[in-house]
């Protein structure tokens, strides 16, 4: 009797133990799961780089924001910059809105990369790094997927292309905005 | 042979001698309020930087390390509680970034697969090894099954021959 059950035991285990393996390899090694992702996204007011006043998140509320933390020393950042501007060439008349996050830089870095770089979005300057914190960001480049509902709904580490850009945006975007 | 009144000296300097270790050792151990420093200090050495590589936020030099450690220091001067800080940071970065993850979560499996494995283990090794061999049928053989031994015998013999 207890030969089998052990049995029956060591099987289960082993099924357990092939589920978590198939589950754990299935999982995209960039998405790394943080608390944020499925919830609210953190308000934040940050002045901007270009000197225009300050930006609060709360201005944008029904539309889609696509959060894009970033250094002028990062050089991924710089590789994922032209997917940048050709998505913010594509939705700049609607209502999807690109909003960089200048992250652990010297404003005049940063205002340099923009200009020599082309980014035309507005940028805002994470001073004391509380709204990185906030958001759980780990490294950059980092970029954010918020809903017209203000809920985070995905997150991209690392350089970003423009397919992941699009179907990032068009997967929160209301179906009548398209 | 040294003389009685040294020998008593001596005693009193080795009973002074331990007395003193003792209120030394009674003072260093006692319980005393933690000061705001100790206090940040502690929290931000339970908390992971996110950015290194296995290093607490206190032991780490990184900038967002540094961010860390004075969002911890406004907390604490706010008033909050260890809870009410590191549940601001797991809000953020998940369980992850505590450097020892709650065992009653998902990780506690950790702790409990290998636990159960060794209960089973002992459970099957019990199971063949332990417990008493069978106990001998000491019941006396009724009328009939002798009737059937002595004529099972009786065949046997009667075949044999």
């Amino acid at each position: 009797m207890i030969g089998r059950l052990a049995r029956a035991g060591i099987a289960l285990a082993l099924v357990a133990l092939i589920v978590i393996l198939a589950l754990a390899f299935r999982r995209d090694p960039h998405d790394i799961r943080t608390g944020t992702v499925g919830k609210a996204a953190p308000a934040f007011t940050l002045s901007r780089l270009d000197g225009a006043g300050p930006i609060s998140l709360s201005q944008y509320a029904g539309k889609v924001v696509v959060l894009n933390f970033w250094a002028s020393w990062c050089v991924p950042c710089k590789q994922e910059n032209p997917a940048l501007v050709r998505v913010y060439e594509r939705y700049r008349m609607s209502d999807v809105v690109i909003i960089g996050v200048l992250y652990q830089d010297s404003t005049d870095s940063g205002r340099s990369y923009v200009r020599d770089l082309g980014v035309l979005w507005p940028t805002v300057v994470d001073d004391d790094g509380r709204v990185s914190l906030s958001y759980g960001v780990f490294g950059i480049p980092e970029t954010y997927f918020i809903g017209p509902d203000g809920v985070i709904a995905g997150r991209h580490i690392g350089p970003i292309d423009e397919q992941t850009l699009v179907t990032g945006i068009e997967a929160i975007r209301p179906a009548a905005a398209r | 042979m040294s003389p009685p009144g040294g020998r008593a000296k001596g005693r009193i300097l080795i009973g002074l001698a331990l007395a003193i270790f003792a209120v030394a050792l009674a003072l260093a151990a006692r319980p005393h309020d933690e000061t705001n420093a100790e206090r940040i200090d502690r929290i931000t050495s339970e908390l992971r930087c996110p950015v290194c590589q296995g290093l607490s936020v206190k032991d780490s030099p990184s900038q967002t390390a540094r961010e860390m450690r004075a969002l911890v220091e406004e907390r604490v001067n706010e008033g909050r509680s260890d809870a009410q800080i590191q549940a601001e940071f797991r809000a953020a970065y998940g369980d992850w970034v505590l450097l020892s993850p709650p065992v009653f979560a998902w990780t506690g499996l950790v702790w409990l697969v290998p636990l159960a494995a060794l209960a089973a283990g002992l459970a099957l090794v019990a199971g063949r090894f332990g417990g008493a061999p069978p106990a001998p049928d000491t019941a006396a053989p009724t009328a009939g099954e002798i009737a059937m031994l002595r004529d099972r015998v009786a065949r046997e013999e009667s075949a044999d021959t």
